[in-house]
């Protein structure tokens, strides 16, 4: 069991949480601002137990103009996980590397910057491709990419396919005789 | 070199007679999981080819293509998903969307083939071997992405309703018929089904957006009746709609309904065209019910002088003398004939017409289009019939149409099961009678619309099925007895539906003040002369007509109740305007 009140106490002595919440007895999130996010989570490293980086991963919240980076960290001791959360600025997305703290950070960092166009400055080889080669589209994983536009841009239908409207093939089949009714 | 490195390369061989330390697991030993999203299924019986799955499919991997096999009829397209996986990403959201539930996954996830084409199939039509896959992906129960529950109308209470004529129905404000729109997929099944073939996707988008004007003039392409139609149509489309297989239908009846109540008459010029240039064409036509009127429109609006002459004192026909207040409100129908009539068209009422004017319009007019509807109501056929207690269905609601009391006394009892048995059942119980509904096969076969059976059921009134009518004999206190037999229904050997048979014995006398027959009307074409003078003939009383309303003579057009077999308001709309494009092709000799 993790004491999230006294967990609290401690971070609060150090940084500025903007919340904390259970989510079940073996999860729980935390809310800090941007700049104390690299400090924050290598306190909990280093101090509270939280050695593995799980995984990281972002929220377009698109409505709030936000992105929402989320590491998720585990204590294996406690057998507890902790998301620590952050907001930053939709129209500058960038955010501090954190590649120091594990050095895998690095590889999550070049994801993110790909699929929702975060960037990461000084992270070693932020800006190769990680899964799509050649892309040359928006960040695919923005709430805003057009998937289908993209893809109706981009590719070429497949020669030979061809499609009905429902309504304008019963026209044609079904009372062709009135069908300019 | 030492020994060591000679010998070992030997030594390795050794280990090929060893037990392997890998376990051996052939492919096909690894099942997905149960709901895995594999490969697609699809079962044709139930799919309608309405196509919300390609519309919803973000890969733009589905298309509808027509299937050998697949007829298509009303509420079917005839067309079937053909997926490319060259394409699909298996996200299952076609599965989710469709409409029928006929779209699912299997759990097979193996397919290996050198020609890509092959990938590109129709699920359930093109045999695969997991067609029959019991495991996989199907939408799960209680998660729809489709708004199943329509969005319920606001109504009179029964006990309010039956105080009055009052009409019942109070109409969607805007928030609520936007809610309804929302609802609708816009896969267009409902357009063939719809008689008159309205616009109704559009019309419901035009709501869904705000539109109004959009939508008057989406509804005026096909249906000048619409304030009326919004109202009573009997709505085939809804019967049809996709939305219907797993939910609620869309209530397209009434959102038509909320688009015509939006708009002002006065207004209505500002949404809708106006006719063409004058053509010098005149057209005459006999009857100013909605066939005849629609004709009228069309025919206005293509530039033509039309002239409709009507027998009674007002216009609308059925609508007006047939159907209640409560139900259509007379302002309602005056709303929709006064537009019309404000465009030009001459309506001249209390007009008889005979076979000498007859032979005299089809000299004068260029073109002649008749659609007088059915007035002539069928005898029930029995002794007794002719007791001044029993009364014609239509002649009650005539006269209550007139404003008078029809003065059927406290108990009643009216024979027939369909829309005219329902109208004059209900008026009768606004005029606190107790009434009795007798019908001879069972309430599902009746003609009547279900809702008017429901709401009769609602309002109290009494539905005795199986009874066949035997005699009316007089009864004490100047009431009226009508003897019936009850029925027990067989199978038509001829594969029809089933028929009533009298069961022995079981003979029952009802006997009440005012008996009212209504069991349909047929037609009454007394003005039509012969077929050798007009060109017209008349089949199993019907004029014969090609199916855009000509009959034999060029230039003379027939539609409405007494042409088609659905003898409703939106069937004779459907026929005037069709009637209306085949006369303007023969004026103005345009290619078909």
């Amino acid at each position: 069991m993790v004491d999230l009140k006294a967990l609290r106490a401690e971070m609060d002595k150090r940084y500025k949480v903007i919340e904390i919440s259970e989510q079940r007895t073996d999860l729980a999130f935390l809310e800090c601002d941007k700049i104390d996010v690299p400090d924050a989570v290598a306190y909990l490293r280093d101090h509270e137990g939280y050695v593995h980086l799980s995984f990281i991963t972002c929220v377009d919240r698109l409505e709030d103009e936000q992105f929402e980076i989320v590491y998720m960290l585990r204590n294996h001791e406690k057998k507890h996980d902790l998301g620590v959360k952050t907001k930053i600025d939709r129209k500058n997305p960038v955010m501090d590397s954190m590649h120091n703290h594990w050095a895998a950070v690095a590889t999550y960092q070049r994801e993110l910057r790909e699929m929702f166009g975060i960037e990461f400055p000084g992270s070693p080889g932020v800006n190769r491709p990680f899964a799509l080669e050649s892309w040359a589209g928006p960040p695919p994983m923005r709430r805003d990419f057009d998937t289908r536009k993209y893809s109706e841009e981009t590719y070429f239908p497949r020669p030979g396919r061809e499609t009905h409207d429902p309504a304008e093939h019963m026209k044609k089949t079904q009372y062709p005789g009135r069908a300019d009714l | 070199m030492s020994i060591k490195d000679i010998i070992a390369p030997f030594a390795v061989w050794k280990r090929a007679f060893e037990k392997p330390w890998t376990i051996k697991k052939p492919i096909d030993d690894r099942p997905g999981a149960d709901r895995y999203r594999g490969f697609h299924k699809n079962d044709g019986d139930t799919c309608i080819g309405c196509g919300t799955c390609e519309t919803i499919c973000q890969n733009a991997a589905i298309d509808m293509v027509p299937v050998d096999g697949v007829q298509g009829d009303g509420g079917d397209s005839g067309l079937r998903p053909q997926i490319d996986y060259g394409r699909c990403c298996w996200c299952a959201l076609c599965v989710d969307i469709c409409t029928t539930g006929s779209l699912t996954m299997s759990n097979r996830y193996v397919w290996t083939d050198n020609d890509p084409d092959v990938y590109r199939f129709i699920p359930g039509y093109d045999s695969k071997e997991w067609d029959n896959a019991e495991t996989g992906y199907s939408r799960p129960e209680g998660y729809s992405l489709l708004k199943e529950e329509r969005v319920e109308m606001p109504a009179l209470s029964v006990e309010e309703g039956l105080k009055s004529f009052v009409e019942m129905i109070k109409g969607y404000s805007a928030e609520q018929a936007v809610k309804e729109a929302d609802r609708c997929v816009e896969c267009g099944i409902c357009v063939a089904e719809c008689p008159a073939h309205m616009d109704i996707p559009g019309y419901i988008r035009a709501v869904r957006e705000g539109n109004i004007d959009e939508g008057m003039r989406l509804l005026y392409e096909t249906n000048p009746f619409p304030a009326s139609c919004g109202r009573i149509c009997t709505h085939r489309c809804e019967e049809v709609c996709s939305i219907g297989h797993n939910g609620d239908s869309v209530a397209i009846r009434w959102l038509k309904r909320y688009i015509a109540d939006q708009v002002e008459l006065e207004d209505y010029g500002k949404a809708l065209p106006r006719p063409e240039e004058n053509t010098g064409k005149k057209i005459a036509v006999i009857g100013a019910g909605p066939g005849g009127l629609t004709a009228a429109y069309y025919l206005r609006m293509l530039g033509h002088d039309v002239a409709v002459l009507e027998a009674r004192k007002a216009g609308g026909g059925m609508l007006r003398y047939g159907i209640p207040e409560y139900r259509l409100p007379y302002d309602q129908l005056d709303k929709d004939i006064e537009y019309i009539r404000g465009l030009g068209v001459e309506i001249r009422y209390s007009i008889n017409v005979d076979a000498e004017s007859f032979k005299n319009l089809e000299k004068d007019y260029d073109a002649l289009f008749f659609s007088t509807g059915l007035s002539d109501p069928y005898k029930l056929g029995i002794d007794g019939e002719d007791n001044p207690r029993v009364f014609g269905g239509l002649a009650v609601l005539d006269e209550v149409t007139a404003g008078k009391d029809p003065k059927l006394g406290k108990t009643v009892g009216v024979i027939g099961g369909g829309n005219v048995a329902m109208d004059a059942a209900r008026t009768a119980r606004r005029y606190g009678a107790e009434v009795t509904v007798l019908y001879r096969r069972r309430v599902v076969d009746m003609p009547a619309d279900i809702e008017e059976i429901e709401e009769a059921a609602e309002e109290g009134i009494t539905i005795i099925p199986q009874a066949i009518p035997l005699r009316v004999e007089d009864a004490a206190d100047g009431k009226v007895g009508f003897v019936w037999n009850m029925a027990e229904m067989v199978d038509d050997p001829d594969g029809g539906r089933p028929r009533p048979q009298p069961i022995k014995g079981e003979i029952h006398t009802f006997v009440c003040d005012s008996l009212i027959s209504a069991v349909g009307q047929g037609t009454n074409l007394p003005y039509l002369p012969e077929e050798s003078e007009s060109g017209v003939a008349v089949k199993r009383y019907k004029p014969v007509v090609d199916e855009r309303g000509q009959t034999g003579n060029p230039g003379i057009f027939a539609g409405g109740d007494i042409v088609n077999s659905r003898k409703d308001a939106v069937s004779a709309i459907g026929d005037g305007h069709a009637a209306a494009l085949s006369i303007d092709r023969f004026l103005m000799k345009k290619e078909a």
